[in-house]
Order: structure tokens, then C-alpha cells, then sequence
């Protein structure tokens, strides 16, 4: 059987689509099952909340995030006792701001 | 359960109701300090040989540990982009993804691995470093002196060294003035980081908390990150 006409093209395809599958940089081999906004965008959504606020920075905390798609997450905050929740993409650009 | 205190030197009755607070406040940070391993999120590292992503127990990061003699890379110490608004020098703990960030000039920080608080001990806030220690004191609470003969020896408090919990180092946190009884320190336990481990307190190699200490001032402001927390600090 693995010498019909069929194996060889099918072997290396899936070699070809196993080697296309890209692996983690070594220092992104780690995460946890909470899909959680890298820290640095949680702390851009708190600046904005903060000017938003108009709070001091030290007053607001991200409480919980998400990823919404590959791009994108979704960051929610206390800012002094008020909920806010904050869109920010990965290059770091805050999306929206808005009390909830 | 074991436990943790912040003294350099043994504290006895006879000490002011001061220290005798101290004490308190130290045991009660040796009991939130370290505490029995449970998941609060499940950790996965990358395995390059199946390409797929595995779950890492604190049975598996043991036996990478002693396979490999020393943390999976994601967990060692590097400098990695950082964009933030934050000062350099700043602490920044990512609990649900076990790292710590020291903020550097440039838009970087140098990146840290770190075992955090298990389920329901988990905390986030905004709190600053009020004060180090070196080889800090490690003094077991009290039900742990009752039940365990080797922690009974040092009911007055276990020296700083190698075997003792704390490890190398040990920066309390305080909010405001207060102590916030918890601490980011060394380990015995060097396999435990990258898991949820302890009752709170923030646990780094020792190499990791001497490079940490090293850099860092007192009064450092530092921001914990921590999805489900179970109390909140300084804000």
C-alpha cells in the first residue's frame, strides 16, 4: 500500500502543510488558557480611561480582557469605582472607550 | 502549607507589642505566601517536536526541570518589547500569564517568569516596593509549628540560605505605608514558576529576584494584573 501511486503526492503534502504550520517565537512558548490582552495594551487602555476619567492613572485598574479576534481585545477597567470597557488593537491603537 | 516572614533575626515575647505586630503580620504573610499547588488558569507551553500545545502541571514542569535543569524559555529572564506610558523602573505583573515586567528606557522591559497565587488567592491593585531583603527570614505560622517537627526548629524563625523559602531575595509590597503582607521573593522551588502556586505572593528564581532586586528602587511603583482576582490593593 505504501507504494501506490497515491502515497508519495500525499506524504508531502501533508509535509508541506506541517512544515507551513508556524511555530511560536521561543520566548511565546508559554500561555495559559485565559486568552487574556497582553499587559502593555491593558496599560494603554488604562491611560486612556484615565484621560477619559479624568482620573490619575493610579487610579485605574484593568479588571478582565479578551481577545475579539486575532487583532484585536477587549479590556475592562475600574477607573475610582466606575466601569469602563476599552477596545485596543495589537499595534497598541485604542479603538473606543466607553462606560458601562 | 508553609510559611513565610520578613525579619532578619529571631523575635521573642519579650519584644514590644510593636515586633510582636510585625510578627503577626509576617506570619500571616508566610501563610498567604506559600501555599499547595491548584490551577487557577491552565499554563501551556509550546512543544516543537508535535507541534502542539501541551499543558504544564506542576508534574510536567517538574520533570522539565529536572530533564532540562532549568525553566522552559518563555519563563527565563529576557528583554522583550513594551509599550507603555509607565516610568522606567516600574513592576508590572502579568499574573494570569505568570511574568513580570520591569519597565526599561526605549519601549522595552526586561520580561521575568513568575509563580503567582492558586485559585482564590489571587489579587491585583496598584502597590509599590517599601522595602528589600536579602536572605530574608522565613518564620513558620504556628499551626504548621504544631504539626510539623521540622518547621517546630525554627518557630523562631529559619535564617536566610538556600533552603529557606523565601529564597535570595524579597521585595514587600506596601500600599501607601501599610504593609500589604505580600512579597515577591525567591523559591526552593525553582520548577514551580509559570504556575499558580502560592496564597499571593509573587515567587521568582532566586537568580530572577537578586537580577530584580538589583535593579530596582525603593518606592518602585508596581501594577499586578490579575483576571479573577480576589481582592483588590491600592486602588
Amino acid at each position: 500500500m505504501l507504494r501506490s501511486k497515491g502515497f508519495v503526492p500525499v506524504a508531502l503534502a501533508l509535509a508541506i502543510i506541517g512544515g507551513c504550520q508556524s511555530a511560536p517565537k521561543p520566548e511565546d512558548m508559554a500561555r495559559t488558557s485565559l486568552q487574556t490582552a497582553p499587559a502593555d495594551l491593558q496599560l494603554i487602555c488604562a491611560n486612556a480611561v484615565a484621560g477619559t476619567a479624568k482620573l490619575e492613572s493610579t487610579k485605574v485598574l484593568p479588571t478582565s480582557s479578551r481577545a475579539l479576534d486575532a487583532t484585536s481585545y477587549s479590556v475592562d477597567l475600574d477607573a475610582g469605582g466606575r466601569k469602563y470597557n476599552c477596545v485596543v488593537d495589537s499595534t497598541g491603537s485604542v479603538k473606543s472607550v466607553t462606560p458601562v | 502549607m508553609t510559611a513565610t516572614s520578613d525579619h532578619n533575626r529571631p523575635v521573642s515575647k519579650d519584644q514590644p507589642a510593636w515586633t510582636r505586630r510585625k510578627l503577626g503580620a509576617a506570619v500571616l504573610a508566610a501563610a498567604l505566601c506559600l501555599g499547595p499547588l491548584a490551577a487557577l488558569a491552565q499554563t501551556q507551553i509550546y512543544d516543537a517536536r508535535t507541534k502542539k500545545w501541551v499543558n504544564y502541571d506542576k508534574k510536567k514542569a517538574r520533570q522539565y526541570f529536572a530533564r532540562n535543569n532549568q525553566l522552559p524559555e518563555a519563563f527565563r529572564r529576557q528583554v522583550v518589547p513594551f509599550r507603555t506610558a509607565e516610568q522606567p523602573g516600574t513592576i508590572i505583573i502579568d499574573g494570569n500569564q505568570h511574568f513580570l515586567y520591569l519597565v526599561q528606557p526605549g519601549g522595552q522591559a526586561i520580561r521575568y517568569g513568575i509563580g503567582v497565587g492558586r485559585e482564590g488567592f489571587g489579587w491585583a491593585g496598584i502597590v509599590r516596593v517599601g522595602r528589600t531583603a536579602e536572605w530574608p527570614t522565613w518564620t513558620p505560622p504556628a499551626e504548621m509549628v504544631a504539626r510539623d517537627p521540622n518547621a517546630a526548629k525554627w518557630a523562631a524563625g529559619m535564617p536566610g540560605g538556600p533552603d529557606n523559602p523565601l529564597g535570595a531575595r524579597a521585595l514587600y509590597l506596601y500600599e501607601g505605608d501599610q504593609d500589604t503582607i505580600y512579597r515577591i521573593h525567591g523559591t526552593v522551588e525553582p520548577w514551580t514558576i509559570g504556575l499558580d502556586v502560592s496564597s499571593g505572593c509573587i515567587r521568582m528564581n532566586n537568580d530572577d529576584v537578586t537580577d530584580l532586586h538589583s535593579r530596582i528602587e525603593i518606592g518602585a511603583k508596581v501594577i499586578v494584573l490579575m483576571q479573577g482576582a480576589a481582592l483588590y490593593k491600592g486602588v
